[in-house]
């Protein structure tokens, strides 16, 4: 990285490397923390934990269901905003970015009352309970996650020249090929980064998910919920390890992202 | 001859701007060139040919099929665009394949035998296994075509393919454009901004201006007769002279503004049907000037003097600039100037057919 030596420069150097040094000083003592204050003794005990093995089990599902959910959704939501002007389109973009700001114990309470005393009902008739299930986790987790993945993949679809595609229709290719040959392939690094987004933000959601699944462990416990819950009733241990190695999942996944794909994603 | 391809009051709206009536035909082995200033709709033309662009209204008719609501992929065109568009995750070969695999048809021999062919033509036979970011603009620009013209469309269409290269790359495209527009029999529709590609590679020219034609003819008719003084202005028109015409024993004559002096006469059949009085704007290109040293007149040719104001040395030419009567400056391009001894401040004698002074109204 090379930086200019003009003089009105300094400031903003100055507040990057302040900013840049104290957030990686803050990761290292989180981790460190972690370390110290877990015992390596228990770590491989807890690894061994039934309870662990239903958390990250059920994390895995669930945050994969919703991710391709998310993605099942976002694809055509993300290119339709990425390639279409049309009236209204402004108040659309900001309703998806709803959830996004929306803290997720809103979002949640928001859910509760929808497939509870609107909908519950209904639903439960059909057999498709909701609230305080499985079904509600991977709700909750879609509800946080799609937005994340309609807006990365806005971004990747905008970000490829709409010319590569007019040139394959008239090389002979129908939208819907042009769509599957040109556009997936040129975005591919871009739905790739928006995947790993959706998919690390469902890996952290707990507010939405706690306010619509319930917290009941064995039954809607996640990475997150096993922590919160493991920690309420002072078994710092276990909370203590599934965080680190849900730092080290999330840390391992956008390293990993970045080193082979080389995209950064943006929001 | 039949039209090849027809386009009968095209308009087409997008955003702020629009396309408005345009109309033109092209034969079969015709080669257009589109010219215009940027943003005076050419692309938006040449994507609506293609059907990338709905029309607002109007039709075209393709081979005397009306085509005006096909899909683009039914039309059967070639597209190649400025910055060659290659896909960058396909090696080249299958860049040049792309348009037959749509059609099914990549793996027949025929196509492959096509290919070979076309390859060689376009001397890019060495880098079919290479990726499109390991090219160069020129070679890029080659597969590009390559790819536009391997299953034999009637009709390419160019939107200005040349204008990112460097000018030795852009001669040998040139050729090759030619080539292939002879050796293939396509019909080309070729949009550019630099009038000495079109005059060079054109059968026909169409001067585009704030989406509408401005004018449309043989190139060069065109170029030494521009219909406005946009059009003059665009194709770079050297010595337009402002003035009015005026008659002298019934003859038509030019008169400079703020002068008293009269040029001409005119030649009556090449001006516009003018009447005395008319505000106009004389065009004199400085290929039709000549220079004199004597102070007679050649015969047949309306000539005055003029004092060289300054001489700019080019390499393989001088530009003399020049004021005539003290008030209008005209500038002449001699290829041969070493054995004249032209001097600033020398009077001259310039001089022109009047059939090579071409009026425009203003």
């Amino acid at each position: 990285m090379k930086f200019s030596k003009k003089p009105g420069d300094y400031i903003f150097q100055g507040v990057f490397w302040l900013v840049f040094i104290s957030t990686a000083i803050f990761m290292l003592m989180l981790i460190a923390g972690l370390f110290l204050f877990g015992e390596w003794a228990t770590f491989f005990e807890v690894l061994k934990n039934p309870e662990f093995h239903f958390a990250i089990t059920f994390t895995l599902w669930t945050t994969l269901l919703a991710t391709v959910f998310s993605a099942l959704v976002a694809i055509p939501c993300g290119y339709i905003l990425s390639r279409y002007k049309f009236p209204g389109r402004i108040i659309i973009d900001t309703i998806l970015d709803v959830p996004i700001v929306l803290p997720p114990l809103v979002s949640g309470v928001a859910l509760l009352i929808f497939f509870g005393p609107l909908f519950g009902e209904t639903l439960a008739k059909w057999g498709l309970d909701v609230v305080f299930s499985s079904r509600g986790v991977v709700i909750a987790q879609c509800f946080v996650a799609a937005p994340f993945a309609i807006k990365t993949f806005k971004h990747a679809f905008d970000s490829i020249d709409t010319r590569l595609e007019k040139v394959a229709r008239t090389l002979g290719y129908t939208p819907y090929k042009v769509f599957l040959k040109v556009t997936i392939p040129l975005t591919k690094n871009g739905l790739l980064g928006g995947l790993t987004m959706t998919w690390a933000r469902a890996l952290g959601e707990f507010g939405a998910t706690a306010m619509l699944a319930g917290v009941t462990r064995l039954k809607t416990e996640t990475l997150s919920v096993a922590i919160f819950l493991n920690m309420s009733v002072g078994d710092t241990q276990f909370a203590l390890v599934t965080a680190i190695i849900m730092l080290m999942i999330s840390l391992t996944l956008l390293v990993t992202f970045k080193i082979f794909t080389g995209v950064e994603v943006r929001l | 001859m039949e039209s090849l391809l027809k386009v009968h009051n095209l308009s087409i709206k997008a955003g702020s701007f629009s396309l408005n009536k345009i109309c033109f035909s092209l034969k079969a082995n015709d080669y257009i060139m589109i010219l215009g200033p940027t943003g005076s709709g050419k692309t938006i033309l040449l994507e609506s040919i293609a059907g990338l662009r709905p029309l607002h209204s109007g039709e075209i008719f393709f081979n005397g099929r009306r085509i005006t609501d096909l899909p683009p992929e039914q039309r059967h065109v070639g597209f190649a665009y400025q910055d060659s568009l290659l896909y960058p995750f396909l090696t080249v070969k299958e860049n040049i394949l792309f348009g037959a695999r749509a059609r099914g048809i990549a793996v027949e021999a025929k196509v492959l035998r096509r290919m070979s062919q076309l390859v060689e033509i376009m001397g890019i036979s060495q880098l079919l296994e290479r990726y499109p970011k390991f090219l160069s603009g020129g070679e890029r620009q080659r597969v590009s075509l390559a790819r536009a013209i391997l299953t034999k469309p009637p009709l390419l269409l160019l939107d200005e393919p040349l204008s990112a290269l460097d000018p030795g790359t852009r001669q040998s495209m040139q050729n090759l454009l030619r080539q292939i527009h002879t050796t293939e029999s396509i019909s080309i529709i070729h949009v550019t901004h630099d009038f000495s590609e079109a005059i060079q590679l054109g059968t026909e020219m169409i001067v585009l201006s704030n989406g509408s034609i401005e004018q449309s003819g043989a190139p060069l008719e065109v170029f030494f007769r521009p219909v406005s003084l946009s059009v003059a202005k665009f194709l770079q028109g050297e010595n337009l002279i402002k003035g009015t015409l005026s008659t002298l024993n019934s003859l038509l004559w030019f008169k400079p503004e703020h002068s008293e002096l009269l040029i001409g006469p005119l030649s009556e059949e090449l001006t516009p049907p003018l009447v005395a009085g008319s505000n106009v704007m004389l065009m004199i290109r400085s290929s039709n000037l000549s220079l004199h040293q004597s102070w007679e007149s050649p015969s047949g040719c309306i000539s005055w003097p003029a004092e060289i104001e300054y001489l700019s040395f080019n390499r393989t030419h001088v530009d003399v600039h020049c004021k005539g009567y003290g008030c209008w400056e005209t500038s002449i391009s001699l290829a041969q100037w070493q054995n004249l001894r032209l001097f600033q401040g020398d009077t001259v004698l310039l001089a022109v057919r009047p059939e090579n002074c071409h009026l425009i109204v203003c």
